[in-house]
């Protein structure tokens, strides 16, 4: 980020405008093309999901609007768009309307503090993963509010149970990312990726000496997202759409965004903790080993970076959507005893046998 | 021993689910393409080569044949109510002489419940009957 910060103020002292302006445009625009990319990202996500999963079920999604049915999802955000914000009767109106509001700003934070390539995190503290693991938890908290103003028990119950969620799901994560921590000796999302180096490329990515740590983390990312098997707080089944049952039009499409790119985020997340961020599998970029050493080298290695880290997250989606397409929903309690009683345990032994790994003389 | 056997079950079911990327889907694009019938597919009701028995009246389950007779007691015509037809086939099969066949067309669906009403002359070509039915 150094990098490109000196090269756009060297480039804004060209025209004489003031420093204090560039200070300001500097992190205002990547988070405008945060903002774009993810409406982007989103309607990819969604057709790749429908598509996905009507494959899964060997049907054909979504393929009536446009070639191969690759306009579905901006058909539906338009249609989305023109329906009526409908506010039912007893709702408490302000904290109905800020919830959706809410819901998407810890979304957007979240995704800029994910190092995308080597020059390329837009906000850059010493203390990333802390920060990304209470961004992560903070959607939970405008869903339940967006359940409790709703006035209907449906949504209350969803609410509900989303919290419940994520308060026994929030534990086996900490523990594992502590395990994460300790194997970096950093807790900055940069500091990580690049610990994760090595000359043989995927040998050093940590999901080998944290296996146990990848699945444990994976399931309660599966619990925080509300993705299947753990989609209790939406429901369809039970609570007929959970949280967000009373909502309608652009106040559901928020929700709905949110979700999908919180998605995105955590799917991210994982790669980078575990599966190398933004390195190359193979240890060597290929743009450097195709085109050597020289200056459009060095520049096409960043889009690489960001190649690599997107492949890999879209790996882990793929393997997100498979699991929805297979397994059924679990009940509420069986959900709290299995985090409880299985995950946290586990995710403390993987914490102790990291340790012996690191500092017992085992690698 | 007991999550051994569930991440087993999960596994396996996640296989299974992942075989189905690579089979043919099953859902066919209904208007343009269409999928093939048997050939002992019931469909629209024709008639060719009357007689005028009357079985077909007699034997039909849901009362969906009727015909108008003349002074003389001779049938006239024949009407197949397509409303109440359930396409069993049992007119086909009971016909002395094969005059009623079905055929494949089954896109029956109209907005006049008269359009329904299939209306055939004894002593007639079948394309006059056809073309009247249209």
């Amino acid at each position: 980020m150094n990098l490109l910060y000196f090269m756009y103020m060297e480039y804004l002292a060209k025209y004489n405008i003031p420093k204090l302006f560039g200070d300001i445009t500097f992190y205002i625009i990547p988070f405008c093309i945060i903002a774009l990319a993810l409406l982007i990202i989103v309607l990819i996500l969604v057709l790749a999901e429908r598509k996905l999963l009507g494959y899964f079920t060997q049907r054909k999604g979504p393929n009536r609007v446009g070639y191969w049915g690759i306009l579905q999802t901006l058909a539906d955000a338009i249609k989305l768009l023109c329906k009526e914000n409908i506010t039912p009767k007893g709702v408490d109106r302000f904290l109905f309307n800020l919830a959706p509001v809410l819901v998407f700003v810890p979304t957007f934070a979240a995704l800029g503090i994910i190092p995308y390539c080597a020059e390329f995190t837009f906000v850059n503290t010493s203390t990333n993963v802390i920060l990304y693991l209470i961004l992560a938890a903070f959607p939970i908290l405008s869903i339940f509010l967006g359940g409790w103003a709703s006035n209907n028990k449906y949504s209350l119950m969803g609410a509900m149970r989303s919290i419940a969620q994520v308060i026994s799901y929030e534990l086996p994560v900490t523990f594992v990312l502590l395990s994460i921590v300790v194997l970096s000796s950093s807790t900055n999302l940069t500091g990580i990726t690049l610990a994760q180096y090595s000359r043989a490329g995927f040998a050093g990515w940590f999901i080998f000496p944290c296996i146990i740590g990848f699945v444990v983390m994976f399931v309660s990312i599966l619990a925080e997202l509300n993705r299947c098997p753990f989609d209790l707080p939406e429901a369809e089944s039970e609570l007929i759409c959970g949280y967000n049952t009373e909502y309608s039009g652009m106040r559901f499409a928020i929700f709905y965004l949110s979700e999908y790119a919180m998605l995105f985020a955590n799917s991210m997340f994982l790669a980078i903790l575990f599966l190398g961020g933004y390195l190359s599998p193979f240890g060597g970029y290929i743009s450097h080993i195709l085109l050597g050493d020289s200056y459009l080298a060095s520049i096409l290695v960043y889009f690489e970076q960001v190649f690599w880290l997107f492949l890999k997250s879209a790996l882990l989606i793929f393997i997100i959507i498979w699991i929805r397409a297979t397994l059924p929903r679990l009940a509420s309690f069986d959900l709290l005893k299995f985090s409880w009683s299985i995950l946290l345990p586990v995710s403390i032994v993987n914490l102790l046998l990291v340790v012996l790994i690191k500092f017992g003389g085992l690698l | 021993m007991k999550f051994i056997k569930a991440a087993i079950n999960i596994s396996d079911g996640l296989l299974t689910v992942f075989k189905h990327l690579f089979r043919k889907p099953v859902t066919l694009e209904y208007p343009e393409k269409r999928r093939e019938l048997n050939n002992n597919f019931r469909g629209k009701l024709t008639v060719d080569g009357c007689i005028g028995c009357g079985v077909c009246k007699r034997v039909c389950p849901s009362g969906a044949i009727s015909y108008e007779k003349n002074l003389n007691g001779k049938v006239l015509s024949y009407t197949f109510d397509l409303n109440k037809c359930i396409f069993c086939g049992n007119c086909k099969y009971y016909c002395p002489c094969g005059a009623i066949s079905m055929t494949k067309e089954y896109e029956l669906a109209s907005a006049n419940k008269k359009d329904l009403k299939l209306k055939y002359n004894i002593g007639v070509p079948e394309e006059e009957n056809i073309k009247e039915n249209k």
